[in-house]
């Protein structure tokens, strides 16, 4: 019995990770309406920053945090002035450019880093004991810090000025230029916390399961396929999606193996995609 | 002009087809080897392109062809040269199947499906252990053998005679492509990827010729699969990942998609590329990368462009020779 | 010939077209008027198979086509153009109506896929019929250019040719007169009045006011999805409900 309370606990600990992962990149995707695939290289290079700040600086783990978010919602930013406004519209030459960065980035990352795992400590040592579970607090952090940036976004998203500019530009950017809103300056900020969220992401996932240069690729297909389940541009379904997908890689494994979840949750996508592309919540 | 073009041609032909000869190094007759199979697999999945379906999950296919030869081949000691045609089938079968389906969606998520479909076919091979050998995959699979040709004893356990295999492999996939691009049924296929709603108006049905071109493509992407088995001789499901076909898709990007032999040069240059630049070791992606970013930047419309915007470069450059000399 | 009952089409609350019964009789030219957002477009998405409809029928010929798909019409014998330039840009003008003829030439998949003498034959007779449509719609002087570089008026030209070229019993033209001169209007409304002699029935969407009264044997007027009079183009004019329908829109008052 426990083990399946376990599964279901390991279930929600990938699936916040995969919510935020899927968050960053709907955003980017849908107010930007660039095809960045190269955004699992950003979540990678977060997971980097963070173990640099925190291992090699010798800085506070959360300090590292909220460092690696701010420097790579700049990252973003940069990039998206110097490559992704050019190919705007272009699907053949961005899905070039993000090809590219991948590359450039992976070996970037593992020219300078290695391709051993690195591990990104958490001063939390210990665990929960819950009903017999035992939750070590690592993994607890990633439910706690997922739950409270997807409150803290919808808030930002609904409350503030900015965050319906997001929301119109996602739906439709002409409509939105002649509201007066800065399109450019709604770019910039939503590529930046598209970026930031990855950053966080890639770091609760290095401290669960160590950092690799290749850990984007694998980020990003959890990340495209939450969108697809819980439907582009909303967050309500990447937070349902990216829950679901996580409890099925949590719990299968219990039965059969972390491959035969992916399967699953994969072929999953691929009817949804036949039968309801939008997703379940997704508008367009 | 015309008579020159054909002159051109031929000399084309005998350098493709003598130089192999004089070739010594196995590793380069290797890289060759691989290229022919990426140009074949880069000229089918531009096919399936045409029609406004970009397949992320052409390896997928690639990976259905070759596994199904090895192990028919193995299990039932079916001779290859006919093993590859079975292998071919399978992927035909495989994407008959869901070829109904997944050519009525749109196309973005016609590429997203093809992603996860050839995800989807990696991990099951992956796990299917008793069939697939699983992660560990198949080794020992049988070769095409040695063959009596006109006397000449042919031993395709050496790289050479693979390598003319694959060229002749090519010759016939590119002919049949070409002869259906220029063919009437080619001619509906670019209506179709120019404007599909109009097309559909005059009766045209849309879905069943993408499905078609999707089955041929994928048909191929199994017989290059099914080749490169009984060439290699090993199998494992990480040749078939999803940056494998991403990289087909590259290939063709950056070959330039307008043209019939974009795909052919993208494939044969980005093949050959990182293995040239291997002297930078681990930066040897960069350089990959550095010219992927040259082709988008500069010649948008791919490497085929490259004479195109070469020419009032030359022009210039004779100009400026022939000033001094041009009486007026 | 062409029926519609009960035509309905609700789009997320709002109706967009409500109980449109239509009646276009053989060898007429039924015109379909109205401000805009009445509904015009979304009629001959309905017809064609590009919209279903959330009520009602389309009938053939007897035949009840409702619904089906775009290309299957086709095949019927109901071909429509579109409001929004629709050609192949990158073929040249004649090339665009062969690619449209198939349909007459009833070329099959394995014929043209095994170059069969029969394929051949049927090429050559595709292209006699491609230049004669080419004559009828005046555009044969520019058959080898390509598509992407005539003029506006001349595209929209090429989109009748082309819809002309799938051998319709049925012709819908969706606004043919959209952005043109008053040269060009005439030059189409004569082409219009040939394909008609030809024996080709044809039902148009149009805002051309003068055009229509011009061509029309009969007019049916909307106005937010619903029919608010039909009958001759006389009638219609004085019809009191359609000319306040119009008060609103004066440009369309031309």
């Amino acid at each position: 019995m426990e083990t399946i309370w376990q599964g279901i606990f390991n279930g929600l600990v990938m699936g916040w990770i995969y919510v935020l992962v899927a968050l960053g990149l709907t955003i980017v995707f849908s107010i930007m309406g660039i095809v960045q695939f190269a955004h699992g290289e950003i979540y990678m290079l977060g997971a980097y920053c963070t173990y640099w700040i925190a291992v090699v600086l010798g800085l506070n783990v959360f300090i590292a945090l909220l460092l690696s978010a701010l420097i790579m919602g700049f990252v973003g930013i940069i990039l998206e002035r110097l490559l992704f406004r050019r190919f705007r519209g272009q699907i053949e030459g961005s899905i070039i450019v993000a090809i590219g960065l991948i590359l450039l980035l992976q070996t970037i990352a593992a020219i300078g880093f290695g391709t051993q795992d690195k591990w990104i400590p958490t001063t939390i040592a210990g665990a929960l004991n819950i009903w017999n579970i035992k939750i070590p607090w690592e993994r607890a952090l990633s439910v706690i810090t997922g739950i409270i940036l997807v409150l803290a976004l919808f808030l930002f998203i609904r409350k503030t000025k900015m965050g319906q500019a997001m929301v119109a530009t996602s739906q439709d950017i002409e409509a939105a230029t002649l509201q007066g809103i800065d399109v450019n300056r709604v770019s910039r900020v939503s590529m930046a916390i598209g970026c930031a969220l990855a950053a966080i992401a890639g770091s609760l996932m290095g401290a669960v399961f160590g950092v690799q240069p290749v850990m984007g690729s694998y980020a990003m297909e959890k990340g495209i396929a939450v969108i697809i389940l819980g439907g582009l541009g909303s967050i309500w379904g990447a937070v349902i999606g990216g829950l679901l997908l996580g409890l099925i890689d949590g719990l299968v494994p219990l039965g059969a193996n972390t491959t035969v979840a992916s399967i699953i949750g994969f072929s999953l996508i691929v009817l949804i995609l036949i039968v309801k592309p939008q997703g379940f919540l997704g508008h367009e | 002009m015309k008579l020159s073009k054909h002159w051109g041609y031929l000399f084309l032909f005998f350098l493709v087809f003598v130089i192999p000869v004089f070739i010594k190094s196995e590793y380069y007759l290797h890289i060759l080897i691989l290229s022919v199979i990426n140009i074949i697999l880069t000229s089918s999945v531009r096919a399936i392109a045409v029609t406004g379906q970009v397949s992320m999950g052409h390896a997928g296919f690639k990976c259905i062809g070759a596994y199904t030869s090895a192990i028919i081949a193995m299990k039932l000691g079916l001779s290859p040269y006919l093993s590859i045609f079975v292998g071919g089938l399978a992927a035909l079968l495989v994407a008959g199947i869901i070829a109904y389906p997944i050519t009525r969606v749109k196309t973005v998520y016609f590429s997203m499906l093809t992603m996860f479909f050839g995800i989807v076919v990696t991990l099951v091979t992956s796990e299917w252990r008793s069939l697939t050998g699983g992660t560990t995959g198949i080794i020992n699979i049988p070769s095409f053998g040695t063959i009596k040709v006109f006397g000449m004893v042919i031993d395709f356990n050496s790289k050479l005679p693979n390598l003319y295999f694959a060229l002749i492999l090519m010759v016939i996939v590119l002919f049949f492509l070409y002869g259906l691009d220029r063919s009437y049924i080619g001619m509906t296929l670019k209506s179709i990827s120019q404007d599909d709603s109009l097309a559909a108006s005059i009766g045209i049905n849309v879905a069943r010729y993408k499905a078609i071109i999707f089955c041929i493509g994928c048909f191929i992407a199994g017989l290059a699969g099914s080749f490169y088995a009984h060439y290699w001789g090993i199998l494992n499901p990480d040749s078939f990942s999803l940056f494998h076909s991403i990289y087909l898709l590259i290939y063709m990007i950056v070959g330039g998609t307008d043209r019939f032999v974009g795909a052919v040069i993208g494939a044969f240059i980005l093949t050959l590329l990182p293995e040239v630049s291997r002297v930078f070791q681990e930066y040897q992606p960069l350089v990959f990368v550095a010219v992927l970013y040259l082709v988008v930047f500069l010649l948008p419309r791919g490497m085929v462009e490259l004479p195109h915007q070469m020419k009032p470069l030359i022009r210039m450059f004779y100009q400026g020779r022939a000033e001094p000399h041009a009486g007026n | 010939m062409l029926e519609t009952k009960k035509l309905t089409k609700n789009f997320k609350g709002v109706q967009a077209v409500s109980d449109l019964d239509l009646n276009v009789r053989a060898g007429e030219i039924v015109g379909i008027i109205g401000p805009n957002g009445a509904g015009k477009t979304t009629v001959f998405n309905l017809i064609t198979g590009y919209l279903q409809p959330t009520k009602g029928e389309v009938i053939f010929n007897g035949k009840d086509i409702t619904g089906q798909k775009p290309h299957i019409i086709a095949q019927y014998g109901v071909v429509r153009t579109f409001q929004l330039d629709r050609i192949f840009h990158n073929f040249s003008v004649i090339h665009n109506v062969v690619t449209a003829s198939h349909l007459y030439a009833r070329i099959g998949l394995w014929e043209a896929a095994f170059d069969t003498s029969g394929y051949r034959k049927k090429n050559r007779n595709t292209g006699e019929y491609a230049g004669n449509i080419l004559k009828l719609i005046r555009l044969d002087d520019k058959k080898d250019e390509i598509a992407r570089n005539l003029s506006h008026g001349h595209q929209k030209l090429l989109g009748i040719a082309i819809a002309l070229a799938a051998n319709p019993k049925v012709l819908l033209l969706d606004e043919p007169l959209g952005g043109m001169n008053p040269a060009e209007v005439d030059r189409t409304l004569e082409i219009i009045g040939e394909i008609r002699k030809q024996g080709t029935t044809i039902l148009l969407v149009e805002h051309n006011m003068q055009a229509v009264m011009k061509i029309c044997d009969r007019i049916v007027v909307l106005n937010f999805g619903i029919e608010i009079s039909r009958g001759l183009p006389e009638e219609v004019q004085r019809d009191k409900e359609v000319i306040q329908a119009y008060l609103g829109t004066k440009k369309d008052y031309t």
